[in-house]
C-alpha cells in the first residue's frame, strides 16, 4: 500500500532553533494518527510543512505530491482545520459555501447543508455572530462535505466546551472516517482522542519519541500498581517511569512480559496520557 | 476560471463597503448638493427670476458651445469620483495580502485548492477592473439622476431641456472616455499597485507605514546626495512619482487651452505627452517608454509579492 505521507529527514529551522529535527515518518491510508507533544515540540511546524504552508529541508511527499511546490493541487485531497478561529469573521455562511463550492472540486453543497441542518447555524449568519463552538461545527461541516483523503486537525477543539468536543469527534468518526481516509490530529487533550486513535506519535524537541500503533502500545506497555513492600522488586525489572499515588507505587514498563509482572500487583494498559508523561519524563534520565 | 470568479466574488464580499457603498455615498452627495443648491436658489431668488434669466441666456448660446459646456460638466464631475476611487484602490491593495494574515484566516484560504498566483491575480483584477467598473456604473447612475432633476428645473421655468442640453451632447462618448481612462490608468499605475501588493505581502504590521516610509526615506536620501553633489534638488523619487501622476491617463485637472479652461489628462506640467482628453492620447501613454519601464518594475514587485505569499502563514 502506498503511504499517504512519507517523510525522510524532514527538518525545519527558524534561524538557529531547530523546530523539526530530521524526522522519518510514514503513514499508511485508513489510520487516525495522534501527533502528541508538549508545547513547542514542533507539532505545528511539522503540520505546516505537510500542508505546504512552510518551507523545510529533507524529503516530504504527501499523497505523492511535494507540498512546498504543489500546495494548491494537494489541497484538492487534503483538508485542514486549525484551531477554531481561522474562518474569516466577515463572511456569511452562504458566501462561505459559495466560495468553497467555486474553488473546491470535491465539495458537496448538499452534504454540507445536511450537516448544517443538525446545528443552529443558518445560511445568513456571519461567522463573527457565531459562538466558538458553532464556528467549529461550521468548519467541520464544511470539511466533512469535502471528499478528501487526508484530514489534518491542529488543535481543532481548542477552547470548546466538553459538549462540543465530544460531538466534534463523534461526528468525525461516525460520518466521515473510513478505510480510504486518514486523519492526522494534534491536541493537548489526549484523553479525548485516545479511544479513536489507531496510531500514536509522540514528538519531543523536534524528534519522534515514540511511534506505534495502538495495538503495539497495548502489547508493549504495561502499568503496574504495587504496594510499597514489593516496590523494590518491581523497580528491579527496569520500569520506564515510576510515580506514587495514595501510597501505592505505579510503574510503567516497556516490553516486560506480563507473566513476570502479574504476581507483583494490579496490571493495566497505561492511558496515552500516562504513557506520554512517562516517555517525556523518562527520556530525561 | 470558475475559481478565479469565486475568488473575485470573495473580494467583493469582503470589501463591499469600500467597493460599493463608498461610490453610492458619493453619488448620493452629488444629488444632495444639487438639491441643496436648487433650494438655496429658490429661497433667495424671487420666483426663480435669476435662474430663468440664466437658462434663457444659455438657450441663446449656439449649440456647439452648449455641447462643449455639457461635455465638460459630464466629465468634470467625475474628478471627485476618480480621486476617491484612487483612495479605495490604494487601501484595498494595502490590505489585500495583509488582512488575512493578521486575522489568521489565511489558514482557511490556503486550505482551499486555489494557487497563490490565482489569489494575487484576483486581487489585482479587483483593483484594476472591478473597482473602476463599479465606480463608473454608479457615476453614470448619478449623472442620470442629476440630469432628470436638472430637466425638471428647466421645465419648471418654461424652457425645453431636450433642446437646451439633452440633445446637444452625447453622454455615451463622455462615459466611454471615462471608462477608457479608468482602465488605462489601472495599467499606468501598475508599478504602484505592484508595490502596494508587495508591502501588503510582507508588512508584519501597519502596512501603510511600510508602503510610505521606504520611498520617503529613499527620496530624502536622493535629495541629500544630489544636493551635496550639485546643490540642486531635482531628479529624486518624489519627482518621478509626481511626474508619473502628471503623465497619467486619468482625467484629473483643468488646464488652459486656447484661452479657456479645458479638462486634461493628468496634470499638464510637462510636455512628455499631449494632455487633451482624447482616445488617442489615452492609448498613447500605454505604448511609451515609461510604461515599459513601469511594467518591468511591476513584474519585480509582483514576483516578490508572490514569493512571500507562498511562504506566508498566520505567524
Amino acid at each position: 500500500m502506498t503511504p499517504i505521507l512519507s517523510a525522510r529527514g524532514l527538518t525545519k529551522r527558524y534561524g538557529r532553533t531547530v523546530a523539526v529535527d530530521n524526522i522519518d515518518l510514514e503513514i499508511p491510508p485508513g489510520r487516525i494518527v495522534g501527533l502528541v507533544g508538549p508545547n513547542g515540540a514542533g507539532k505545528t511546524s511539522a503540520l505546516k510543512a505537510i500542508l505546504g504552508l512552510a518551507t523545510y529541508d529533507g524529503e516530504l511527499s504527501v499523497l505523492g505530491k511535494d507540498p512546498s511546490r504543489q500546495r494548491a493541487a494537494l489541497m484538492e485531497d487534503v483538508c485542514f482545520i486549525a484551531d477554531v478561529a481561522v474562518l474569516p469573521r466577515w463572511i456569511r455562511v452562504w458566501q462561505l459555501l459559495d466560495v468553497t463550492e467555486g474553488i473546491h472540486p470535491r465539495f458537496s453543497r448538499e452534504r454540507c447543508l445536511e450537516y448544517l441542518a443538525l446545528t443552529k447555524i443558518t445560511l445568513d449568519h456571519k461567522v463573527k455572530q457565531l459562538s466558538k463552538g458553532m464556528v467549529a461545527q461550521l468548519h467541520l461541516a464544511l470539511v466533512m462535505a469535502i471528499d478528501a483523503r487526508l484530514l489534518v486537525l491542529d488543535e481543532p477543539t481548542l477552547g470548546l466546551d466538553i459538549l462540543y468536543r465530544k460531538q466534534f469527534y463523534t461526528s468525525l468518526l461516525n460520518d466521515y472516517f473510513d478505510e480510504e481516509r486518514t486523519i492526522l490530529i494534534t491536541t493537548h487533550q489526549v484523553e479525548e482522542i485516545e479511544h479513536i486513535l489507531t496510531d500514536l506519535i509522540f514528538i519531543r524537541e523536534g524528534r519522534i519519541a515514540l511511534q506505534a500503533t495502538m495495538e503495539d502500545v497495548e502489547r508493549r506497555y504495561s502499568e503496574l500498581l504495587v504496594k510499597p513492600d514489593l516496590a523494590e522488586q518491581a523497580r528491579a525489572l527496569g520500569p520506564l517511569y515510576e510515580r506514587e499515588l495514595f501510597g501505592r507505587h505505579i510503574f510503567l514498563y516497556d516490553n516486560v512480559s506480563r507473566e513476570r509482572l502479574e504476581g507483583l500487583g494490579e496490571l493495566h494498559t497505561p492511558s496515552v496520557a500516562d504513557l506520554f508523561v512517562a516517555t517525556m519524563k523518562g527520556g530525561d534520565s | 476560471m470558475k475559481r478565479l470568479v469565486s475568488l473575485i466574488r470573495r473580494e467583493f464580499w469582503e470589501n463591499k463597503g469600500a467597493l460599493r457603498t463608498t461610490p453610492l455615498i458619493i453619488g448620493g452627495l452629488y444629488v444632495v448638493f444639487l438639491l441643496m443648491s436648487i433650494f438655496t436658489t429658490a429661497h433667495f431668488d424671487n420666483e426663480l427670476y435669476t435662474f430663468r434669466e440664466a437658462v434663457r441666456l444659455l438657450a441663446e448660446q449656439p449649440a456647439e458651445i452648449r455641447a462643449a459646456h455639457a461635455e465638460e460638466v459630464l466629465l468634470g464631475s467625475s474628478v471627485f469620483f476618480t480621486l476617491v476611487l484612487a483612495f479605495v484602490v490604494f487601501f484595498y491593495l494595502l490590505g489585500a495580502l495583509y488582512d488575512d494574515r493578521k486575522d489568521r484566516s489565511i489558514l482557511f484560504w490556503k486550505s482551499l485548492p486555489a494557487s497563490d498566483t490565482m489569489t494575487i491575480a484576483s486581487k489585482l483584477l479587483v483593483a484594476m477592473v472591478l473597482a473602476p467598473l463599479i465606480f463608473w456604473v454608479i457615476f453614470i447612475l448619478t449623472q442620470v439622476v442629476m440630469a432628470i432633476i436638472a430637466s425638471i428645473m428647466v421645465l419648471s421655468v418654461g424652457e425645453n431641456p431636450w433642446t437646451l442640453f439633452l440633445s446637444v451632447v452625447n453622454p455615451l462618448e463622455a462615459w466611454f472616455l471615462l471608462l477608457l481612462s479608468y482602465l488605462a490608468s489601472s495599467i499606468w499605475f501598475l508599478p504602484m499597485y505592484g508595490w502596494l501588493l508587495l508591502v501588503s505581502s510582507f508588512a508584519p504590521r501597519i502596512p501603510l507605514l511600510f508602503a510610505v516610509l521606504p520611498p520617503v526615506v529613499f527620496a530624502i536620501l536622493q535629495m541629500w546626495i544630489s544636493f551635496l553633489r550639485t546643490f540642486t534638488l531635482n531628479n529624486n523619487l518624489f519627482g518621478v512619482i509626481g511626474e508619473w501622476v502628471a503623465n497619467s491617463p486619468a482625467i484629473l485637472s483643468i488646464g488652459v487651452h486656447d484661452g479657456r479652461g479645458m479638462l486634461t489628462l493628468g496634470a499638464p506640467v510637462n510636455k512628455d505627452f499631449d494632455h487633451a482628453v482624447t482616445v488617442a492620447n489615452i492609448i498613447d501613454r500605454l505604448f511609451s517608454v515609461q510604461m515599459l519601464a513601469g511594467l518591468a518594475i511591476t513584474i519585480v514587485f509582483l514576483a516578490g509579492a508572490l514569493w512571500l505569499r507562498r511562504r506566508a502563514t498566520d505567524s
